[in-house]
């Protein structure tokens, strides 16, 4: 059978990840001389908690190579076909160390790496689509055919109460354009070509979430829908409510975001992600 | 310890090394050039002037500092170009004054001679302006000085005069406010501090980097809004024309000049002693100015710019350089607040107009034709001013979409509506999707008493406006007629609450009144300064 492996930013819950086989690669969070692994070490509570506390704002540092050489190597055992996908290699240079990792392997295991071009829920359902395809006997041509169709067909977009975060971080790309607004706005942003890339302003917050609303609904044929907040789990709760007569609840995938995407967003982050049929 | 006495063929390989360093970004110069008039010439005028000065120090073969300065300082009085060149020129009287008698020189004679050069410059000027070359020139003359304490070798001397002439250039904008407005620093700040950047590189021993490499140009210390797009809206009243001479005469009198072309014209610079006078002008009839000057001597080198043919390059060229867009924003504001809020939203062209001042059609096309993007919407922000915008799109080839708004608020709701993803069809109706949901409230004065709306209204009262049409509330406090207007807007069931305030408004009125409306009401209430004439209060329900 396959193995699918992918990294902690696709933020995918441990419960889930194990039911689907699937192994994460965490990446680090640094708080000054302390490194944590990402969803290992540091949950997505314990790291806002971290954030209030420390004087020291947080850095973010990729798996290695040898990370992902010493998990293949370990999975070549059982498999002779293992599928990555990873984060944009815009954000991070993890899709580089996966593909230095698959040269270090020595066991006789073909290895794939797919770049997502995104990163959160929206790496998250590609992820939990090619597990299940995994599942169900799929071989590795199959599944690699099937992400890279999938790749333009998945969308993401994420709410924000500040782009400072994702400023300061250096990941906030076109959507700098956002940035100095006189009036206060509530950002939206999306993933466009593994980018971030400005999409709205609504006014307010619940201008914000009914903008996320509206999103799933101009979508005619979903497969699935990730959902995800960082500390705001009553908004959660919300956008879930109102997202069930849009999408069948047992296509709605629930998260948060993972300490390093956390560390890249802010604690008020609303995300969806939808994926569409492919 | 003096280790360093440099002579005057060293003083000429600076200024030529400073020079080459000036010609690399003499471009990138003249597309900052905003003050004293945006002609965009600033880089070539203090080129061609150094080029003046270094041709002259060329022809003198003695190799004394002394005279290589005088002949810099008269090649750059000769070849004097614009505003910019002339302060050159200046410094280069300042810098000779400063080193004659001398074979040789030290940071410490150089020091002094920058110092003199500041003081010649601001005394050459009649109307000096901080925040551009003088302040630059000036900054750098007092960290010379400083330097000179710790270490007086020329190259040590030179290395803290360019690092602070850096520091001052990046300040320009925070002195200078058509800089700042512009997003821009200063023109010849930047262009002095490239030339002595360059002429500390040769000190150094790096002049051949000079070959491979292009300056660096200063960029504000503040985080500046790229405004550059709102400019070529403004039609301006016309610049005139640029006239430059040298007077070459007897017993020339200076300040008597001065007195007299002060009258005639703007942005005066003379420089010179009684034999050779350089003059810098600007003015309307160039001809009464020659046949002034004419009277007291020989006149050569003159040339007279129109500088609104220049303006109009600028323009092309500022456009040229604008970063296209898929979309490009046009829209009718008035109120400095407004400018900056719309500006710090995004890329969007402002042509200054409103309710009491519509825009021409002329205006709009302008604005139109020199938006940098084939795909235009327009967001006319008021009634009147719809048709004039509806009539631009018959009378250009690009695109153009009115997306009908009826005043500020939804004109700011509409472009905030824009979205990065979608097309022109798309943003235009997103946009007038927008604007439907919102309800604007117009507070102003009465000019008149009158019955209006069933009300009584007396002369000077407040009174309140929806959607530029009901009349709803009236008042002598302009708190008092803003809660019952929103009373009747149906303001508790409105998320956010927007108060534009006016240039009569002061902010902590605003606040209070921002802080009744929440009191009431229990809405989201924000303040924000509009600084627009006649309306106190513009106020958006969404």
């Amino acid at each position: 059978m396959v193995k699918v492996v992918t990294d902690s930013c696709s933020d995918i819950t441990p419960q889930l990840a194990q039911e689907l086989g699937i192994t994460v690669v965490p990446l680090y969070v640094q708080f000054g001389n302390e490194t944590y692994r990402d969803n290992v070490d540091l949950t997505t509570e314990g790291f806002y908690h971290e954030l209030k506390e420390s004087k020291i704002h947080p850095t973010t540092a990729t798996a290695t190579p040898a990370d992902f050489a010493e998990l293949f190597t370990k999975l070549a055992e059982e498999t002779k076909e293992i599928l990555t996908i990873t984060l944009s290699e815009k954000f991070s240079a993890t899709y580089a160390a996966a593909l230095q990792g698959k040269t270090m392997v020595k066991k006789d295991c073909r290895i794939e790496v797919i770049d997502s071009k995104a990163g959160a829920g929206a790496q998250m359902l590609l992820v939990i689509s090619a597990a299940k395809m995994a599942q169900s006997g799929a071989n590795l041509d199959q599944i690699v055919d099937w992400v890279w169709r999938a790749l333009p067909r998945v969308h993401i977009r994420m709410s924000f109460d500040t782009l400072e975060y994702l400023r300061r971080g250096g990941r906030i790309g076109k959507a700098q354009t956002f940035l100095g607004s006189l009036l206060k706005v509530n950002p939206v942003v999306g993933i466009k070509s593994g980018a971030t890339f400005p999409i709205a302003r609504p006014r307010n917050r619940a201008q914000a979430m009914d903008f996320l609303v509206n999103f799933v609904k101009g979508f005619s044929d979903i497969e699935a829908v990730a959902i995800e907040d960082a500390t705001t789990p009553d908004d959660l709760q919300t956008l879930a409510e109102r997202l069930k007569d849009v999408v069948p609840p047992e296509r709605i995938y629930r998260s948060k975001v993972s300490p390093v995407i956390g560390t890249h967003v802010g604690p008020h982050v609303l995300a969806v992600a939808v994926l569409e049929y492919v | 310890m003096k280790t360093d006495l440099a002579d005057g063929q060293t003083l000429k390989e600076m200024f030529a090394s400073g020079t080459a360093w000036l010609e690399k970004c003499a471009a990138d110069i003249n597309a900052i050039n905003v003050f004293p008039v945006p002609d965009g010439d600033t880089g070539t005028n203090m080129l061609l002037t150094m080029q003046f000065a270094l041709e002259e120090a060329k022809l003198n073969s003695d190799n004394h500092v002394s005279s290589v300065a005088k002949s810099l300082a008269h090649g750059a009085l000769m070849g004097a170009r614009g505003n910019s060149g002339v302060i050159l020129s200046q410094f280069f009287r300042g810098l000779a004054k400063g080193l004659e008698g001398k074979t040789h020189f030290d940071g410490g004679d150089f020091a002094r001679a920058l110092a003199g050069a500041s003081q010649t410059a601001y005394k050459g000027i009649v109307n000096p302006v901080e925040g551009t070359i003088l302040t630059v020139l000036k900054d750098a003359s007092k960290a010379a000085q400083e330097a000179v304490k710790n270490d007086d070798t020329l190259v040590s001397v030179l290395e803290e005069a360019v690092k602070s002439a850096k520091v001052s250039v990046a300040r320009t904008p925070s002195l200078l406010p058509v800089l700042k407005e512009a997003g821009v620093v200063d023109a010849g700040g930047q262009g002095l501090y490239v030339l002595l950047d360059g002429a500390l590189q040769f000190l150094k021993g790096e002049s051949q980097k000079i070959q491979y490499r292009r300056p660096r140009l200063v960029v504000a210390e503040t985080e500046l809004v790229s405004r550059a797009a709102h400019m070529p809206s403004r039609l301006e009243t016309p610049y005139g024309y640029c006239t430059n001479f040298v007077l070459e005469g007897q017993n020339l009198n200076l300040g008597k000049i001065e007195k007299d072309l002060k009258k005639k014209g703007q942005s005066l610079i003379i420089t010179g002693d009684d034999t050779l006078v350089r003059v810098h002008i600007h003015s309307f009839e160039p001809s009464e100015i020659l046949r002034y000057a004419t009277r007291s001597g020989k006149l050569h080198e003159i040339t007279i710019n129109n500088m609104d043919d220049q303006y109009a390059e600028f323009i092309k060229m500022q456009r040229e350089r604008m970063p296209s867009v898929d979309i490009a924003m046009v829209t009718v504001a008035t109120g400095d607040g407004f400018f900056e809020l719309l500006n710090s939203l995004g890329n969007i062209i402002i042509v200054p107009g409103g309710q009491t001042m519509n825009p021409s059609v002329r205006e709009l096309l302008q604005a139109v034709e020199s938006a940098p993007s084939d795909n235009v919407i327009i967001l006319p922000n008021n009634k009147n001013i719809v048709s004039a915008a509806s009539q631009v799109r018959s009378l250009t080839s690009k695109k153009v979409k009115v997306v009908p708004t009826r005043n500020i608020p939804q004109g700011i709701a509409a472009f905030l509506a824009f979205g990065f993803d979608m097309n022109l069809e798309k943003n235009a109706q997103a946009m007038e999707k927008a604007i439907s949901k919102l309800r604007a409230i117009e507070v102003t004065r009465a000019v008149r008493g009158t019955r209006l709306g069933g009300l009584e209204i007396k002369k000077g009262q407040f009174i309140a406006l929806l959607n530029d049409e009901d009349l709803i509330a009236r008042a002598d406090k302009v708190g008092d007629v803003v809660l019952e207007a929103l009373g009747k807007a149906g303001a508790e069931k409105a998320e956010i609450v927007t108060i534009y305030y006016g240039a009569e408004i002061k902010d902590v009125e605003a606040q209070e009144i921002a802080q009744d409306i929440r009191d009431r009401y229990h809405t989201e209430v924000e303040v924000v300064y509009g600084g627009q004439p006649h309306y106190g209060c513009i106020i958006s329900l969404e």
